[in-house]
């Protein structure tokens, strides 16, 4: 095969692998922004227990951080979601009763906190240094058939939280999720245990998104504390949703294959573009020019169409046949 | 959908952008991160990649005259970014090697993401993690900065040599003063020392006499600290001084700035403290002819890691002209040839000379401003060394470490 076109096949491989991840991590802050109307800034927090728990079961004994377990991925996987369940369920007991912009503020700083924690607790996590030579699925298999195989693991995972996604969204659990979101009080005034429910929201969330971290742990092979700064963490996830459709399973799918190609791209287009117009160091300048480009890109978009790519549609109600 | 489609003409005028390369180029990935917390250092490190390249393509270029063209990669300091920017280095851009990344948790994700399993060299100018040396890489990986445990080493030695048997140590807790400290504590141990207490510490504190109090139970003689002087460092010192609890100290190189002398006092400080640091040796040829070229394009020749930016720039040119093509597999191997300690030296600017030699088959040994960067087996440098002291005139006086 011709090199250029293999190294293009490859790189496309790539953007699907992490667009898939975001993807993952879209469907997640869709349960809780886009269904119940959760605004929870801390995705980063969450990603990263997912991602750390993953890392700390699978790797072979260091002795730099505790583990050794080499563990099942699938099983590194679902304890990934445990840990992050359990800790969403105490975050939840916490904060939920905070009002949107509140709830924010207060998941802003679980995810701070979980950051200080693998910062400091050099014992377990390696500290700043981090966690190396995390196993990644079918990385023994030989080139590029790995990567395709680890692309099917992300999109067959994917396409997996999609279908119970769109079954939660159908059913009568999802239903009272939006009337929750849309009218609280009337919500309550129906008889709906309106705590319960946003917790739960919450919960499955904040699971989903310690899913998508474990994948990404693999894909990296490595994690430290920078695997969870914000900007490519809770901020690029938020957009991927808002411009593909906020309340939109598809749309969250949608937006996040997009934002990513977009973000990644941008960086081989930039360069040329700038040095085009004659620009020196366009290298370097275009680094920032592009995340310049990128945010009035989204700032437009917005402005022509604020619900997204694809917008809500509403599931029909049960006994008419409309749809 | 009108956006998707946009999208998409983009993207295809990206490819053909990509693909519209001009033949007589010979592409090398310039990783490091150019956004992100570190920014400003990696902008004057890319200007020493660049005075390689240009002084390069000055005196005859690569192999028949292609020109050495460097390809910017931004890895932000953040694993995931640093993969993404790599992995298009080495797919789109197809460069036939890499220098960089910088920071050493981007450096870690994606070799062992992207370039080991490609089979691409990397050669790092600044990523200083212990753990690297540790990644089973095929031999891909090699850097010129000197990792963490050499200059842990370096401080243990000092302070074994000053006779002091107990000591105290602190260290900010960052990835690269932890790596120290850790290197540090294992390496004194070794050399039969007691470390009466191990402490980190939060930077930007306002006062550190409850942790420094903690460190003196034990009776140490002296406190090691791997801290930055703004952040930490220099209210450390003070703390310590004011309370009486320390008098004497040792510390890596993010101690090392003038104004640690000018706050503290240099009366306060002579003879009580030495700080090492990850050194060119300025009196060195390589150095000096690094430093003359890199100053006449307005920029500093001290700036941490500007040296090892050129040098790596420099011998993965050097590699390309050994392999005689760009021929990834290759240059890898012949990264370890033209440094390797045996054979005619050739220094920094000294291109048309070394391209001269490698045509004639002669064996060349790059000696570069960083040091003699001669690859053990890990592909690790030991890199230079010098301890500072403050000296007569208020100043750091600064002394090579053999």
């Amino acid at each position: 095969m011709d090199p250029v076109l293999y190294g293009y096949m490859l790189y496309v491989v790539s953007l699907l692998t992490v667009g898939g991840l975001y993807a993952i991590l879209a469907l997640g802050l869709n349960v809780q922004w886009g269904f119940t109307g959760l605004f929870n800034a801390g995705i980063a927090g969450f990603f990263g227990i997912g991602a750390y728990t993953a890392a700390i079961l699978t790797t072979n004994p260091h002795a730099s951080h505790v583990g050794g377990f080499q563990m099942p991925y699938v099983v590194a996987a679902i304890a990934a979601m445990l840990v992050a369940g359990v800790i969403a369920f105490l975050v939840g007991k916490v904060c939920l009763r905070l009002r949107s912009d509140y709830l924010a503020i207060a998941t802003i700083g679980i995810a701070e906190i979980f950051r200080l924690i693998v910062n400091n607790e050099t014992w377990a996590t390696n500290g700043p240094r981090g966690i190396s030579q995390i196993p990644r699925p079918f990385e023994g298999l030989p080139e590029p058939i790995n990567q395709f195989a680890f692309l099917g693991v992300v999109l067959v995972t994917l396409a997996g939280v999609y279908w119970l996604m769109e079954i939660a969204r159908k059913s009568p659990w999802g239903r009272v999720m939006t009337a929750i979101r849309d009218n609280e009080t009337s919500a309550k005034a129906a008889g709906k245990n309106v705590e319960t429910f946003r917790m739960e929201g919450f919960v499955i969330g904040c699971m989903i998104m310690a899913l998508a971290g474990a994948l990404m742990a693999h894909y990296l092979k490595f994690v430290n504390p920078q695997t969870t700064d914000p900007l490519l963490a809770t901020f690029i996830v938020f957009v991927m949703l808002v411009i593909g459709g906020s309340a939109n399973n598809k749309g969250a799918i949608l937006g996040a294959f997009l934002v990513w190609t977009l973000w990644s791209a941008s960086e081989i287009v930039a360069p040329r573009l700038l040095e085009a117009i004659g620009m020196t160091d366009a290298g370097i300048r275009s680094a920032y020019v592009r995340i310049f480009l990128i945010g009035l890109l989204l700032q437009i978009f917005l402005q022509k169409n604020p619900q997204g790519i694809l917008p809500e549609t509403r599931p029909s109600s049960p006994g008419k046949n409309s749809s | 959908m009108k956006l998707v489609k946009q999208l998409a003409i983009t993207a295809c005028a990206a490819a053909m952008f990509a693909t519209a390369a001009h033949a007589d180029t010979i592409k090398v990935g310039s990783a490091g991160g150019v956004t992100g917390p570190i920014a400003e250092l990696v902008a004057t490190i890319v200007k020493g990649r660049d005075l390689a390249r240009d002084q390069i393509n000055a005196e005859g270029g690569l192999l028949k005259g292609s020109k050495l063209e460097m390809v910017i990669g931004d890895s932000a300091c953040d694993p995931k970014a640093a993969v993404d920017a790599v992995g298009k280095l080495v797919n789109v851009e197809q460069v036939v090697g890499i220098v960089g990344p910088s920071c050493s948790g981007a450096t870690n994700a994606s070799v062992q993401a992207v370039t080991i399993p490609a089979g691409v060299a990397v050669l790092s100018d600044s990523a200083t993690a212990p753990s690297v040396t540790e990644l089973k890489d095929n031999d891909t990986v090699f850097r010129v900065a000197p990792s963490d445990a050499y200059q842990g080493l370096a401080i243990a030695q000092l302070v074994n040599k000053a006779g002091i048997k107990k000591v105290a140590m602190t260290y900010s807790n960052d990835d690269y003063n932890a790596g120290i400290a850790k290197v540090f504590e294992e390496e004194f141990k070794k050399m039969g020392g007691e470390i009466t207490g191990n402490q980190a510490h939060e930077p930007n504190k306002a006062s550190y006499r409850s942790e420094l109090q903690t460190l003196t139970q034990g009776g140490p003689e002296a406190i090691a600290i791997f801290a930055y002087y703004g952040s930490s460092g220099i209210t450390i010192i003070k703390n310590s001084l004011e309370n009486g609890l320390f008098g004497k100290f040792f510390a890596a190189d993010g101690m090392f700035d003038q104004s640690v002398i000018d706050q503290i006092g240099a009366d306060n400080l002579k003879g009580n403290i030495q700080i090492t640091q990850a050194s060119s040796d300025t009196e060195d040829a390589s150095y000096k002819a690094f430093a003359e070229a890199f100053k006449a394009t307005g920029s500093d020749p001290a700036a941490p890691y500007a040296a090892h930016g050129y040098d790596a720039t420099f011998m993965m040119a050097l590699a390309i002209e050994k392999a005689g093509s760009a021929d990834r597999a290759k240059i890898k191997d012949a990264l370890r040839a033209i440094s390797d300690g045996k054979g005619e030296v050739v220094r920094p600017g000294e291109w048309a000379k070394a391209k001269k030699l490698i045509a004639d088959g002669t064996d060349i040994n790059y000696e570069g401003a960083s040091g003699s960067a001669d690859f053990d087996e890990n592909g690790d440098v030991s890199g230079v060394f010098a301890v500072n002291v403050v000296g007569d005139d208020g100043k750091w006086a600064k002394e090579l470490l053999k």
